[in-house]
């Protein structure tokens, strides 16, 4: 029966990060894999939905006052003219915003451009809907965007382009001249777009989000999806928006109707005590954050790693793999003083994850014997980027693709130096990195 | 108004020559908030006064003529003014299908009803709230951190409630783990078994009138649909018609007992005939048994629980109709692995995960003592 599958169906895998995620928890390991914070969300936030359930709020509900909110938002923050009564959908997430998005934009056999590396859902939804992702490669080691490139992957069949900024995972934010090749490019094509926003509020070193939208010829040709998960550290609570032009909002919210029908209702009542938080509570976000994406730079280049991109945004770093040399003293005089000992860190150097069985073995080996997940780098990497075309540059790029590793520093202090504290076991008598080596398995 | 790819029996649907007969008499009278559940099943905004005269839903001719285009009571959805306005008019950059997906007459009714002060008997979700201990559940989950991703196919311990729920009902034993896929109501349920395991031109039976999202989703995952109109009064299957019209070309068969909007429950003799020959025509079933504990005279029987029929089905869902918590989004699909795995990964990328606190409480509700449902 498994012919009674859709073919789509047929093609997907089950998500890796998830799938380490539930491996870290059965082995009590640390999980700095999936993007979700370990800390409790802010207590104003939490009363706020427990007083909605309270209050009887949880019948099918449509909070109006979260577009009102986030209207009022995208005028302070971005300088951005939203309507809140035509322009704003509420979803299940952005998952579910982004996925209403595709619906409401992609016709089968529509050609949509994506940034390689990228968060692994997109593609999943694109293909849901009908679409054909095609992937154009950001540039090691800063990830940058080659306009010319970027240009060459549009054809007479491209119908938007996704971005998602700061992005996951490398945590770069698009700076405006590359907003700006990406707006002439979808101006000039009569191209949407379609922003992945979720991290807007998580940005380093005065570096700030700007919003695709708010270049010139943009706004209407713009649909930004985002939610409350990451801001406010409530990824399960599934509330998220997209805001576009009134048709397109429309076509969204419809479809959003039929595909769930509603956002949880007490959370939307919550959300309403989200989004009315005063800048203080982003900047200390933007803060706790910061000290945390430094601590964890500091700790993984302390036993080799190498971080030449630091991250502007969100709460990943993409860590290569280090050289095989010796680790400097930096990483030998790292303190490390948390008494949780248990743990050893672990390193993973896995070969393509689609290949699903092998490398899940793997993982699953080097796990059981530690004590820490990350994300291998290689399942956000996609093989048909549009990219050079010689064959030694080809092979090049793949080999970048499997060198990189995924941290998320969404977690508390003692996560992260009992991650510190597993660290020095795996280093060796002459201060270097023991680490399996790669794989010669490649596809 | 309908689309071609939807085709009908010869009869025309049916209109309803008078409301639903289980509308309560008197809808001013308050409710008490312990409204035992057997009692009938009425919808009404909270603010209106009972003094306004109420409007009824014609559910049954709505339903059927579901892509009728229907003015939008909001403000003329222009876009907004720019230099390239001639660009902003595009209809053609939404996608084709677009077509099914106007606002639905359930919010548009709703709407004239706040802005008439009238009684809503349209929309389905009840006026009185969901009972205290399963509030509290979804509080203390809160209260205790349980606000992160939960795992995406559902809460371990929400499967395993919806399992030993389902085993009470239909003596069916189900692997919570395998076989269970928790989702955002049983519409997201819905939408994740269409696109999970329909192909574009796949041939789906449905039974008119029905849900509206039903079409939508449909719609979306491409499938061919052929309606067989039930028969008024009692709203009987056409065994005949329907032995006509399923054939080995036939994909699934979607059927929804009790039903919405007609009250009909499917009697074990339709549901045999419909069985047979499904197994005949290696066909599938989704069955939509939202309001399973809201069967007043006849029992309600579970498709999946029939001879031959666990393999080819996927039974769907919710929290929301049993405990009138409709605002919560807690649904779920129980189907045998193979069909599963569509259902998930059809889920994975409209949702990814459901809410986790109220997960944890429906894992509460679903474990309530049967004195509750009587």
């Amino acid at each position: 029966m498994e012919k009674k599958l859709s073919r789509v169906a047929n093609t997907f895998t089950p998500s890796p990060i998830q799938e380490l995620s539930h491996l870290a928890q059965r082995c009590n390991a640390i999980n700095l894999a999936e993007g979700f914070p370990d800390f409790p969300a802010a207590p104003a936030i939490k009363s706020a939905a427990v007083s909605a359930i309270n209050s009887d709020f949880n019948q099918y509900r449509h909070v109006q006052g979260i577009c009102e909110l986030l209207a009022r938002n995208a005028k302070e923050m971005y300088g951005l003219e939203v309507d809140p009564d035509t322009d704003i959908a509420i979803c299940c997430g952005q998952t579910e915003a982004f996925a209403a998005a595709m619906f409401a934009i992609i016709d089968p056999g529509d050609e949509v451009v994506l940034f390689d590396p990228c968060y692994e859902t997109y593609e999943g939804c694109i293909q849901l809907a009908g679409g054909i992702p095609v992937y154009v490669a950001l540039e090691p080691p800063h990830w940058t965007l080659d306009a010319e490139k970027f240009m060459s992957s549009f054809t007479g069949r491209t119908k938007a382009v996704i971005l998602n900024s700061p992005q996951n995972p490398t945590g770069k934010v698009f700076t405006w001249n590359e907003l700006e090749i990406i707006a002439e490019a979808c101006r000039s094509r009569d191209c949407l777009a379609v922003t992945d926003e979720v991290y807007e509020h998580i940005t380093y070193d005065n570096v700030k989000h700007v919003t695709l939208s708010l270049l010139p010829g943009m706004q209407q040709r713009t649909i930004i999806t985002s939610s409350v998960s990451k801001t406010f550290g409530v990824t399960g609570w599934r509330i998220g928006w997209a805001i576009a032009n009134p048709i397109l909002a429309s076509a969204i919210r419809n479809i959003h109707v039929k595909l769930t029908d509603s956002a949880p209702a007490p959370f939307q009542e919550a959300a309403l005590t989200a989004l009315s938080s005063g800048p203080d509570y982003f900047e200390s976000l933007r803060r706790d954050y910061e000290s945390k994406r430094d601590y964890s730079i500091q700790l993984l280049t302390g036993i080799g790693f190498q971080i030449r991109f630091k991250p502007q945004g969100s709460f990943f770093l993409f860590a290569e793999l280090p050289e095989s040399s010796p680790l400097s003293d930096v990483g030998a005089s790292l303190a490390l003083t948390d008494p949780k000992t248990k743990v050893a860190f672990l390193t993973l150097i896995i070969p393509c994850l689609l290949v699903l069985m092998v490398q899940v073995e793997y993982v699953k080996h080097l796990i059981e014997q530690a004590g820490v997940v990350a994300v291998p780098g290689r399942g956000f990497f996609h093989f048909n980027s549009v990219s050079s075309e010689s064959e030694e540059s080809l092979s090049a790029c793949h080999d970048y693709q499997k060198r990189y590793i995924r941290f998320a520093f969404c977690k508390s202090s003692a996560t992260l130096e009992a991650a510190a504290q597993g660290l020095s076991v795996l280093v060796d008598t002459k201060g270097c990195l023991n680490l399996p080596p790669p794989s010669k398995t490649d596809t | 108004m309908l689309e071609s790819q939807c085709t009908w029996t010869h009869s025309p649907p049916p209109t309803m020559s008078r409301p639903l007969s289980f509308l309560l008499n008197n809808p001013s009278s308050p409710f008490p908030r312990t409204f035992p559940l057997r009692q009938l099943f009425i919808n009404s905004t909270r603010s209106l006064t009972p003094a306004a005269a109420p409007i009824f839903r014609r559910p049954s001719l709505m339903a059927a003529l579901s892509t009728v285009s229907v003015p939008h009571p909001d403000k003329d959805a222009t876009a907004a003014v720019t230099p390239n306005s001639s660009q902003t008019q595009h209809p053609l950059q939404v996608a084709k299908r677009l077509e099914k997906f106007k606002t639905t007459i359930f919010t548009q009714m709703s709407m004239l009803a706040i802005k008439h002060g009238a009684i809503n008997l349209g929309q389905g979700f009840p006026n009185f709230d969901g009972p205290d201990f399963v509030k509290e559940a979804a509080i203390q989950a809160i209260k205790d951190g349980k606000n992160q991703y939960a795992r995406g196919f559902g809460v371990p311990d929400c499967n395993a409630a919806i399992a030993e729920r389902f085993k009470k009902d239909t003596g069916l034993v189900v692997d919570p783990d395998k076989e269970i896929t928790v989702t955002s109501g049983c519409t997201e349920a819905i939408a994740a078994t269409m696109l999970g395991l329909i192909n574009p031109g796949d041939e789906v039976i449905v039974f008119a009138p029905f849900y509206d999202s039903y079409e939508a989703t449909l719609s979306m995952a491409g499938a061919q649909v052929k309606s067989i109109t039930l028969r008024p009064p009692d709203f009987a299957v056409p065994l005949d018609e329907f032995k006509s019209a399923i054939s080995k070309n036939t994909r699934a068969v979607l059927i929804n007992t009790p039903h919405n909007p007609t009250g009909k429950m499917f009697t074990r003799e339709e549901l045999d005939t419909i069985a047979s020959l499904c197994i005949e025509n290696d066909v599938l079933v989704f069955s939509d048994e939202v309001y399973d504990k809201l069967a007043f005279e006849a029992d309600h029987i579970s498709m999946a629980s029939l001879p031959g029929m666990y393999e080819r089905t996927v039974t769907l869902n919710s929290l929301g109709k049993t405990f009138s918590l409709t605002g919560w989004k807690i649904g779920w699909a129980i189907a045998p692995p193979h069909l599963t795995w569509g259902v998930r990964q059809a889920h994975s990328y409209l949702t990814f995960a459901t809410s986790t606190p109220m997960q944890s409480a429906a894992a509460v509700a679903l474990r309530a003592p049967d004195s509750y449902y009587e």
